[in-house]
């Protein structure tokens, strides 16, 4: 099958994915824009420069390359990039030997992934683990996504799928006639505070979560950020929707500043910055808030 | 009972060796090679040197049989107020031995230098120079030096390519045997045999007499020398402090009479029994490692004992831990040369655990638990343990494992016998045989019982010999044809021109190393008889033979050890890619570029470091890594030892790879002058795996075990990576490390930054224990090269 798509990672030996031992596809592209993204990278579809000033020498090759000018050179700094006059051509890429500018995000076929893939088929055979899609969004890709999927499954591998849940209900449905596992994340249940804080409403997420949880085992993935999402009202209604949904397991993913780092390196500015992790006693009584009903709750993973 | 335990271990002794030497570099000399309290003991060279003085003219069979029942009969001995197994190779607690029948050189310079200033007083350092009087011109390294002249001399003397070393010997006796009949029964079998021959009066009629009748006189010593503790224990029991005390000196004097000359009937004979095997082996010879089959050999009497009653598990445990004390007991001395391989590293002794009996069927059984219990208690540098891996290793077995490696200690280290048996087979072991490997020191594979008098009789630096492969052989310092006259790197049209110079060099290097070796073992065989291992190997005693006359017929024999081929394998790929592939820069400006050691060519260098390595399951890399492996050991098998069998190579590395790394310049894989070769045959370079753990194995997977020789891979982790819900992802990692057929792998447990604080408050983490090779040391013993060694394998993590 010829059919490519375009994702920005394959990481191998991923184990909070999703059960065992597994390897995850990032999909590039996303159509919410969570302040807290941790990896801004995958939001737009295309393909752009990533710049790491902690590995550049100054050597220049970069600003020699680049046809637009858009590269600065300053004694004893790093190179310095005018992001608005970057063309990512990725021509200062190439040029770099010291992994200070990489692309992020790559065309890529389904056959390639899947030869990547079942390179450690033996890993998830003896740790019961498989394949997770994750991102970005894979249901911006549902052609790509679906037919990736079904080719796991012809191989017969666990699939999993790592999504926000924001995608017509098409994709959805094509996707879930291949998976084993949804991990669905919810941000927040209040539809305003949801659009204040992703661009998007929930309406549509919670439709497909309801969607996935009649046909695939789901589970829900809640990035918890202090002062957002993180009070005992808003676990409480989750931990209820859950237990309508039939949803048994709730995964609690503490903000980390990864995000914020890797915004600068893509000439973005961080839209949230002094967001915190909520402080660990307060996570402990949230997880106490699920698991009283009976769900079980991992934190961090 | 716990405090009592805590007690314990701090009667463990520390006899490890400080790494004070990069080849011949002073590497933090001044600190000391060993732990003040840690004394040269000289009691074994006195009291050979002594009978050596009034055998001379004897057959040397006799006298090595002679010189063993002076040690034994007269060498001061001791029983300490906690022990329970007794015995030690030296006659103090603090004693380290010494070899001076091997090589008193290097030692005598030690004790006068600032490394070991400290390992004798000035009364002990003349007793010293009155015996070295005698060893001169006698000893096996003057003997041997002065065996080679012309051109071989040259290459004795070492340059960096390879290191022919002396050092201590390995060997499984068979302890099973020893157990059930008893050095008697071993000595009526040589009397029986003794008769066998005046019947029959063979060809070599006297030189079976004399080496019967040495068997004879070295077994009866070991029964004179048990009789002594027996006597001891008697002696100290009137003087003890309470009746507990007295009850425990009198069992010792009881043990003590029985074995090791009679059948052992428990758990505690057959310990005891045991460890006098054991250490009259290091008195005999200079000796490492053990080798027994732990579980296998005293499981049998662990459950019949605890069946009768006649112990309680508990009591089985102190046992043990008492044991593991002792085994710490035993120290050796290196020379500074030595310390630069073997850093932190103290008498390597490893036993093995799992793996299947005779018939195919696991042998695990409540000892193997047990030695797991203790080993996770007392986390001490010996014994290290190495666990035999095999499909049906049960769960519980592997679970315990992992709590044991999450400590960090280092082992257990793991044995894959799917890959292993396999090798055995191919090396014309029969299966039963294969069956009953067992690891004796780092990853040295024996056979118990069987004549393989194993000796790493030193390594073959590859990294070295593919620079030699770029220069024609030729020194550019001095312009001396040291090596191969291989083509001129300029005419090469692609990588295999390369590779084909690296195996020329190889097998010239190879040619030399094997003359050295084969006639300093034929010096072996003349000057250096072991009647007392021969006595308990199988075999010798049906043949009247001493263990060097023959040898078991596989190529389980003495091992080379290979270090740097992932190095070599990176160089490859890298050449084949940037130079003949892409065309970025010319053979001429690789070679200008080496020569200057990258400076002012770190573009250059950045293309070569940026092309594919081995470690990340890339198919040209990992080609070209089994391409290094598959045709070294070919090469290396062209070269046959004195009986005949071909050469191998050995994946223990040991710390060479940072030690021998000094005398290699830079090589095209980006790696500067000096910088440490990958450490272990199957790891990546430091740092070049970055597709994570399970990459790490499929590229290791490809070398195949078959065709090459036996491996080691170390991996390092967190140690929250084997804790919580990750434990059960660990062990299926580990399970896939099965499935993939590798045959070894052993995992660092510590984080990189406690590693960083360590380096810098060395005393606060004088516990720090980390995985070196085949063998686990204190971080602070290590220098600061080896450490960073340490730290720089790269740590794999979960996503």
């Amino acid at each position: 099958m010829r059919r490519t798509g375009t994702i920005f990672n394959v990481q191998r030996f991923c184990t909070h994915d999703g059960p065992g031992i597994r390897t995850t596809v990032f999909f590039k592209g996303c159509p919410l824009r969570c302040k807290w993204c941790s990896n801004p990278e995958s939001q737009k579809m295309a393909p752009q420069l990533m710049v790491r000033p902690s590995k550049c020498t100054g050597c220049g090759a970069c600003a020699a390359a680049c046809p637009e000018g858009a590269v600065v050179l300053l004694p004893n700094r790093p190179a310095q990039t005018r992001w608005e006059d970057c063309t990512h051509c990725f021509s200062c890429v190439d040029a770099c030997l010291y992994g200070a500018r990489e692309a992020a995000g790559r065309e890529a076929s389904v056959d390639e992934l899947m030869e990547e893939i079942l390179a450690d088929r033996v890993f998830y055979e003896n740790s019961g683990g498989g394949v997770t899609l994750s991102g970005g969004e894979p249901l911006l890709q549902p052609q790509f996504a679906a037919e990736l999927l079904a080719r796991c499954k012809e191989e017969s591998l666990h699939t999993a799928l790592e999504t926000c849940g924001h995608a017509p209900r098409e994709a959805a449905v094509q996707l879930a006639r291949s998976l084993d596992l949804v991990l669905f994340d919810v941000k927040q249940l209040n539809p305003l505070k949801h659009r204040k804080y992703t661009g998007m409403d929930n309406n549509r997420i919670l439709r497909n979560l309801e969607f996935f949880s009649q046909n695939t085992e789901t589970w829900l993935r809640i990035p918890l950020v202090a002062e957002v999402n993180d009070s005992e009202d808003h676990m409480d209604a989750l931990a209820n929707l859950a237990i309508r949904l039939g949803v048994q397991k709730i995964s609690l993913l503490p903000y980390h500043e990864g995000g914020a780092s890797k915004a600068d390196q893509i000439g973005l500015e961080y839209p949230i910055p002094g967001a915190c992790k909520p402080p660990d006693n307060h996570i402990k009584r949230l997880t106490r808030i699920a698991s009283d009903l009976g769900i079980e709750v991992t934190v961090g993973h | 009972m716990q405090t009592d335990a805590r007690q314990l271990k701090e009667k463990l002794t520390v006899k490890a060796v400080r790494n004070v030497r990069r080849g011949y570099e002073k590497d933090e000399a001044s600190r000391g090679m060993y732990r003040p309290e840690v004394k040269l003991d000289l009691a074994r060279s006195r009291l050979l040197t002594e009978s050596y003085k009034q055998t001379e003219g004897e057959p040397m069979v006799l006298r090595r049989a002679k010189a063993i029942r002076s040690i034994l009969s007269r060498m001061p001995i001791y029983i300490q107020d906690w022990e329970r197994i007794v015995g030690n190779n030296v006659s103090t607690p603090n004693g380290i031995y010494f070899g001076i029948d091997m090589n008193w050189r290097s030692v005598k310079r030690v004790v006068s230098g600032e490394e070991g200033q400290s390992l004798l007083d000035d009364a002990g350092r003349a007793e010293l120079a009155q015996l070295v009087a005698y060893w001169e011109g006698k000893s096996l390294s003057d003997i041997q030096k002065n065996a080679f002249s012309g051109d071989i001399l040259k290459y004795w003397k070492y340059e960096g390519t390879f290191i022919w070393t002396h050092w201590s010997e390995l060997g499984i006796p068979d302890h099973e045997k020893v157990l059930a009949v008893g050095f008697q029964g071993i000595i009526q079998e040589a009397k029986a045999r003794l008769e066998e021959i005046d019947r029959t009066v063979p060809p070599d009629y006297v030189d079976q007499k004399e080496f019967l009748e040495a068997v004879i006189i070295a077994l009866e010593a070991g029964v004179t020398f048990a009789g002594r503790y027996a006597a001891l224990a008697r002696e100290q029991a009137k003087d003890a402090r309470a009746p507990e005390d007295e009850k425990r000196l009198l069992k010792i004097a009881e043990i003590c009479d029985r074995v090791p000359a009679q059948p052992a009937r428990t758990l505690e004979e057959a310990l005891q029994s045991f460890f006098f095997a054991h250490i009259i082996r290091y008195i005999e010879y200079s000796s490492v490692g053990i080798g027994v089959r732990f579980d296998k050999v005293f499981g049998p009497f662990l459950e019949k004992d605890l069946a009768s009653g006649a112990i309680a598990r508990q009591e089985a445990l102190e046992l043990l831990k008492l044991l593991w004390v002792k085994f710490n007991e035993l120290g050796m001395i290196y020379s500074p040369l030595l310390s630069a391989v073997y850093g932190g590293a103290a008498t390597v002794q490893a036993i093995t655990l799992g793996g299947v009996d005779e018939y195919g069927l696991d042998v695990t059984n409540e000892m193997t638990h047990l030695v797991l219990e203790t080993a996770e208690f007392m986390q001490s540098l010996e014994p290290s343990i190495c666990l035999r891996y095999h499909d049906r290793t049960p769960d519980a077995l592997l679970s315990r494992a992992v709590d044991v490696i999450r400590t960090g200690v280092g082992y257990p280290s793991l044995f894959n016998d799917k890959a292993i048996l396999p090798m055995l087979k191919g090396w014309d072991v029969p299966e039963k045989d294969a069956r009953d490997y067992g690891v004796s020191g780092c990853v040295y594979m024996e056979l118990p019982g069987k004549n393989i008098v194993r000796r790493a009789y030193g390594g073959i630096h590859l990294p070295k010999v593919l620079w030699w492969g770029l220069h024609q052989g030729v020194n550019p310092v001095n312009g001396e044809q040291y090596g191969a006259r291989t083509r001129d790197p300029l005419a090469f049209t692609s990588a295999e021109d390369l590779m084909d110079a690296y195996l020329e060099q190889l097998a010239f290097f190879m040619e030399r190393f094997v003359k050295i070796e084969n006639t300093c073992r034929a010096l072996y065989e003349r000057y250096l008889p072991r009647p007392y291992l021969s006595a308990i190997t199988q075999g010798c005693i049906e043949r009247g033979q001493d263990c060097r006359k023959w040898q078991y017929p596989s190529i389980v024999h003495d091992i080379c050890i290979v270090a740097g081929a992932s190095n070599v394998a990176d160089a490859l790929t890298a050449v084949d890619q940037v130079v003949f592939k892409d065309g970025k820069i010319s053979m001429q400006e690789l070679l200008d570029a080496l020569a200057s050691n990258w400076e002012g060519c770190e573009h250059v260098r950045r293309l070569m470091l940026n092309a594919p390595k081995y470690g990340n399951d890339h198919p040209q890399a990992d080609a070209w890594a089994q391409r290094v492996h598959h045709g070294t050991a070919e090469v290396m098998a062209r070269f046959k030892n004195r009986f005949g069998y071909a050469c191998r190579g050995d994946g223990s590395a040991v710390s060479g790879t940072y030690g021998a790394a000094l005398m290699c310049p830079a090589t095209p894989e980006g790696r500067r002058d000096g910088e440490a070769f990958a450490d272990a045959t199957l790891s990546p370079v430091f740092g070049a795996d970055q597709k994570g753990p399970t990459a790490v194995l499929k590229s290791a997977s490809k070398i195949d075990t078959l065709k090459t020789y036996n491996h080691l891979l170390n991996q390092k982790f967190s140690p929250d990576m084997l804790s919580g819900d990750m434990k059960e992802v660990f062990m299926n990692y580990i399970r896939a490390w099965g499935e993939l057929g590798i045959s070894h792998i052993q995992f660092n447990i510590v984080d990189r930054d406690t590693l960083i604080k360590a380096q810098e408050n060395p005393a606060q983490y004088p516990d720090l224990i980390v995985r070196v090779a085949g063998y686990s040391a204190y971080f602070a013993d290590l220098s600061r090269g080896l450490q960073d060694t340490i730290i720089a394998r790269t740590e794999q993590s979960f996503q």
